[in-house]
């Protein structure tokens, strides 16, 4: 007759069912949708933490949170084409309200170009931190994913949900925003979705649900193993922080981005000569986003004119002459570069924070020539600059993460509250860190926000860590400032001659003043860094590594040259940022001999480990195993990553144990040994059953059909367990038995387990006992 | 089983034994009252004893048929002709001191001839009763199956009712009554079998088999001469057995032996195209009673009920039509898969 008119109706009350969504009582279901919650949430996971470095973090939870509430609701009536298109229609929403909200937006969208370019650019692991509205970016991207996939999961079809999201999470995995933890959580949570929506799907059973746990730990679990193994992967996802890395690896990467991290190490290898009238910071380049664990250079670069623009006021015009010593990828400069000349500076390019990129990476040899107009403005002259920072400068160099704890800004509120100006506040700041923290390259990286763990939490750090605070207290101020990193002006080794080895590699900050321009400040404290870097150099002569040293630098005694006032201006509290200090700071121990410890990392910065990048520092090493060389569980300190890991392993085991039987079987082996009490017939009865239990482990399982009496008798059971099964018999077929029969019958049983107690049992029964003894 | 129960609940026996009634000379059982369970159990087993000396072999056989008496039930037994079925019978009706009443069925057997028949005396110019062979403790039905329909359902109301109407008029039958009913298999063309309604009336259905060699070399040896059911002295009076089924209706039956019964039958339905009748449940519940009190024991354990299971099911089984199976393999199939709890 009509049996496809009746499929059809079946299948469709099946579907109107389905879209109904309730029944979380479902635990597959219930599985499922949380497991799409972990994807989301990582994806999302990114884009907070991007709106949190440049605000927004409210609207995004809010858009969200009401995403998922609305594809809920229009799951229920909406088919999955219009659906579709309404997605779509979100995304186009979303990107149309990012143009418009960027200066210049619209013209970017004529030249489609440019487009492509910053696609690809995105897609190649630019860091979505790096467009210069990213909390817009955020707010518009955010609603189209979240939407589609809610809608997918609501209506059960959990594989396109996971589709939606995974391609999402795989966008911030391509920009490398999403470190390797939240990659792996969005995978997992992809997994889970898929494979607890299929079971709810075909009916799975508990114990396939149990399996699919224990994969889902193995898949965490497994890459630790991984790293673990000899040979194994680079860059594991392990709860330590980087390995050997050195100060100039983490800062000096031609990468856009600072990743701060835990321990770290000096390399003494040259890098440059420099002739210079004058010993300066030479800087590479400057970031202007913080992220709370690291820094950012937000916008691109562009070719860099013949002749840049001088900084506004009086300036020193300082020429210096680089030449690398060895591969490098950096183009150093005083601040600030005027023109740049040479073979080697070929093509460079000019970041729209004033810092030099080589077109290609120099390699030993190759010279350059910059020319810097240096600021030379006098303390008083900055004190008097005012507060009147143009627009473009407040918007930019004025952010800090919106999880900034308040305890940073009410600190430094009460440091600076004597200071009246910019500077002044620069300089108390500058001046406590000096003196309230020391200077050691072996700390542990702290998770969440550096500045405000260094400032309350940490009592030592480098450079980063000193630069990083000091930068996030003057924005709490609202005092534009930025990070800066660089070299050191490097041993002197003669008066126009500057070598600057790996170990020169430094942070600093630069904080603007109308009328100036960026005037550089440093608030780590000369001395102990000096002491730390002439060691290093000596352990590496030591060991006659190569490399240390140039020709000139050999002969130099380890000694501390002071080096002549760079201008005229007096004492500490001069202008260009303490040019006193600097100028003590800039005199650089003259180390003879030759060598490299370092050998390796050869020259250019080693790459620092982006492995669990900066993308979420909440969510990464913040073991900060270091140098210590800890194996990824080798150290007893647990950090929340170590626990987070600890909690799935303990999932994973239970859930695989359960599938192995063993959490019954150590529930049977506690129930035989700690019986409960009640009714004498109770009583007889469970003393039975642990009877029965001992029994069947021994020889078999009773038989269906077999009774109490039949299978003592045909196991020949002891004299004990006769009387224990005829006690049984009376309890549960007859009248019932007394107490004392009962405790009787506990006593045998209790006799039996302990006899058949590892260990004492084994004994007993190697002793020749047969199958009577039980 | 231990033996310090079962000597508790002798003594206990002996003691109620002695306040309820005398002892009766000549044997040890007593008289009047009730009978304690260990009473019952040594009567079962003098009276399986006694009948051995005529019966050689088959003790089993002879164990159900008492079983069958004490939980006031009737054995069909089905076997080939001349392996001492009457025989079995009679010896079993003497131990009790029960009469005994043997009717061959033949195809023009009336049902008056089983029941009895009002005769005219001509003196008192009255009808009189004058009661067929099935007034009469232990009958014994040659052939059932050899008789037409409407006399076998004679024999079978008896049965069931404890009683037979004769012309409107009803008589009640001796007690203890107990039917033991033969059915010949060799010529099944010249007979009627049995419907399953009737058949579902007897409490158990026994085979006996030929004896082994030995046992048939013994009993040639002891029947030669005279017979030595002559001589074979009663060990306990009707009026014994009567009262012995009256402790065996007390035997405890605890809620788990009462399901697993249930479970027993509710299986056989699932395995056969006719399964086990709640009135076979109930059977094999009486059966496992006395099987206990033969034990000696005042309460029904799995094991009874198993050992009954077989003779007190199989014959209510019909396995269906496309399957070899017989209904004793339904049974058995049934014993290894309901579990015992």
């Amino acid at each position: 007759m009509s049996a496809p008119t009746v499929g059809r109706r079946s299948r469709g009350r099946t579907t109107r069912e389905r879209v109904g969504g309730g029944s979380l009582r479902d635990p597959r279901r219930a599985l499922a949708l949380a497991s799409a919650a972990v994807l989301t949430a990582a994806y999302v996971g990114v884009l907070y933490r991007i709106t949190d470095v440049v605000g927004g973090t409210e609207t995004l939870l809010a858009l969200v949170a009401g995403t998922v509430v609305g594809a809920g609701l229009l799951a229920r009536f909406l088919r999955p084409a219009v659906a579709f298109v309404l997605a779509l229609a979100l995304f186009v929403a979303g990107f149309a309200w990012y143009v418009l909200s960027v200066p210049n937006g619209l013209l970017l969208l004529n030249s489609f170009d440019s487009v492509l370019v910053d696609t690809a650019a995105l897609l190649t692991g630019l860091s979505v931190l790096r467009i210069t509205a990213a909390g817009t970016w955020a707010l518009g991207f955010a609603p189209a994913p979240v939407f589609l996939s809610w809608y997918f999961a609501v209506r059960r079809r959990y594989v396109p949900a996971a589709l939606v999201g995974g391609a999402a999470l795989a966008l911030f995995v391509l920009t490398g925003d999403a470190g390797v933890t939240l990659a792996l959580l969005g995978a997992i949570g992809a997994f889970g979705a898929v494979g607890f929506g299929e079971l709810e799907r075909h009916g799975g059973r508990r114990a396939q649900g149990e399996t699919l746990v224990v994969v889902l730990a193995a898949m965490v679990a497994l890459p630790l193993v991984v790293s673990v193994v000899p040979g194994g992967a680079a860059g594991p996802l392990a709860p330590s922080g980087g390995g050997p890395a050195t100060v100039e690896g983490s800062l000096l990467s031609a990468d856009d981005r600072v990743p701060i991290q835990g321990s770290i190490s000096l390399s003494p290898a040259v890098r440059f000569t420099v002739e210079s009238d004058r010993g300066e910071y030479w800087r590479a380049g400057g970031y202007d986003r913080y992220t709370g664990g690291g820094w950012v250079r937000t916008g691109g670069s562009r070719p860099s004119p013949g002749l840049l623009r001088e900084p506004p006021g009086n300036t020193t015009s300082l020429r210096q002459t680089f030449e690398a010593e060895a591969s490098v990828n950096l183009l150093l400069g005083a601040w600030r570069p005027t023109s740049v000349s040479g073979a080697a500076a070929e093509g460079a390019r000019l970041t729209e924070l004033g810092g030099l990129q080589p077109a290609e990476a120099l390699s030993a040899g190759d010279r350059y020539t910059v020319t810097s107009a240096v600021p030379n403005a006098s303390p008083d002259a900055l004190r008097g600059a005012g507060r009147a920072y143009p627009e473009r400068i407040e918007e930019r160099y004025l952010g800090l993460p919106e999880s900034t704890p308040n305890r940073v800004e009410r600190r430094t509120d009460r440091l600076t509250a004597n200071a009246e100006n910019p500077y002044d506040t620069a300089r108390v700041i500058e001046r406590w860190l000096e003196a309230n923290k020391n200077y050691s390259l072996d700390v542990t990286r702290p998770g969440g926000n550096i500045a405000d763990a260094f400032l309350f939490e940490m009592d030592r750090g480098y450079c980063t860590y000193y630069a990083t605070t000091m930068v996030a207290m003057l924005r709490s101020q609202g005092v534009p400032a930025r990070f800066v990193t660089g070299y050191t002006s490097g041993q002197q080794v003669a008066a126009d001659r500057w070598v600057v080895r790996g170990l020169d590699s430094h942070a600093w900050v630069e904080v603007y003043f109308p009328g100036t321009g960026w005037v550089t400040f440093d608030p780590t404290p000369a001395g102990p860094r000096r002491a730390a870097e002439r060691a290093s150099v000596g352990d590496a002569r030591g060991t006659n590594a190569s490399s240390v040293d140039t020709g000139e630098s050999a002969d130099e005694p380890l000694t501390p040259t002071p080096v002549p006032g760079v201008d005229g201006s007096t004492g500490t509290e001069t202008a260009r940022g303490g040019q006193g200090d600097r100028a003590e700071r800039l005199v650089e121990d003259t180390p003879a001999g030759a060598n490299d410890t370092n050998g390796s990392a050869g020259v250019g910065p080693s790459t620092p480990r982006e492995g669990a990048g900066n993308a979420a520092p909440g969510l990464d090493g913040g073991g900060g195993a270091g140098g210590e060389g800890g194996g990824p569980l080798g150290l007893p300190r647990p950090s929340r990553e170590q626990v987070a890991l600890g909690v799935v392993l303990l999932v994973g085991l239970t859930a695989g144990a359960r599938r192995s039987g063993a959490t019954g079987r150590a529930a049977r082996a506690v129930w035989l040994r700690l019986p409960a009490r009640g009714s004498p017939t109770e009583d007889t009865e469970r003393a039975f059953a642990r009877l029965e239990y001992l029994l069947s482990r021994r020889f078999r399982p009773r038989r269906p059909g077999e009774t109490p009496r039949e299978y003592l008798a045909v196991l020949d059971a002891g004299e004990r367990a006769r009387r224990v099964g005829t006690l049984h018999e009376r309890a549960r077929y007859g009248a019932g038995v007394s107490r004392a029969e009962a405790d009787e019958a506990v006593a045998l049983v209790d006799a039996l387990v302990r006899e058949r107690t590892p260990l004492l049992g084994r004994l007993r029964r190697s002793g020749g006992a047969g199958p009577d003894s039980i | 089983m231990n033996d310090t129960d079962a000597d508790a609940e002798s003594s206990a026996g002996g003691r109620s034994s002695a306040d309820g009634g005398r002892a009766r000379a000549g044997t040890a059982h007593p008289r009047g009252g009730s009978l304690s369970i260990e009473d019952v159990r040594r009567v079962a087993g003098d009276v399986v004893e006694n009948t051995q000396k005529v019966i050689v072999g088959n003790r089993a056989a002879i164990e159900h048929i008492v079983v069958a008496m004490l939980g006031r039930g009737h054995v069909l037994l089905e076997d080939v002709p001349g392996v001492g079925k009457t025989m079995l019978a009679r010896a079993i009706a003497r131990s009790f001191e029960c009469s005994f009443n043997r009717v061959q069925f033949t195809p023009d057997l009336l049902p008056a001839d089983v029941t009895g028949v009002n005769v005219f005396n001509r003196k008192s110019r009255e009808f009189e009763f004058r009661p067929g062979p099935v007034f009469a403790n232990v009958v014994l039905g040659d052939e059932i199956n050899r008789a037409p329909p409407k006399t076998q359902s004679a024999l079978l109301e008896a049965m069931e009712e404890g009683q037979v109407t004769v012309d409107g008029e009803t008589y009640r039958l001796a007690q203890p009554f107990t039917v033991i009913a033969t059915q010949n298999d060799v010529e099944p063309s010249r007979t009627y079998e049995l419907p399953m309604a009737e058949v579902d009336r007897f409490m158990k259905q026994l085979r006996l088999g030929y004896p082994d060699p030995a046992e048939e070399a013994a009993m040639l040896d002891r029947t030669v001469g005279t017979h030595p059911i002559e001589s074979l002295e009663p060990v306990a009076g009707s009026e014994t057995l009567e009262r012995a089924r009256t402790t065996v209706a007390t035997v405890e039956v605890r809620a788990p032996v009462r399901e697993y019964v249930t479970r027993l039958a509710n299986d056989t339905r699932r395995r056969a195209e006719l399964g086990v009748s709640p009135r076979g449940s109930l059977a094999l519940l009486r059966a496992a009673q006395a099987r206990a009190a033969l034990d000696g024991r005042d309460y029904v354990v799995p094991d009874d009920v198993q050992r009954e299971a077989e003779s007190t099911l199989a014959h209510r089984v019909r396995p269906g039509a496309g399957t070899n199976a017989t209904g004793r393999d339904v049974v058995r199939a049934a014993l290894d898969s309901v579990r015992v709890e």
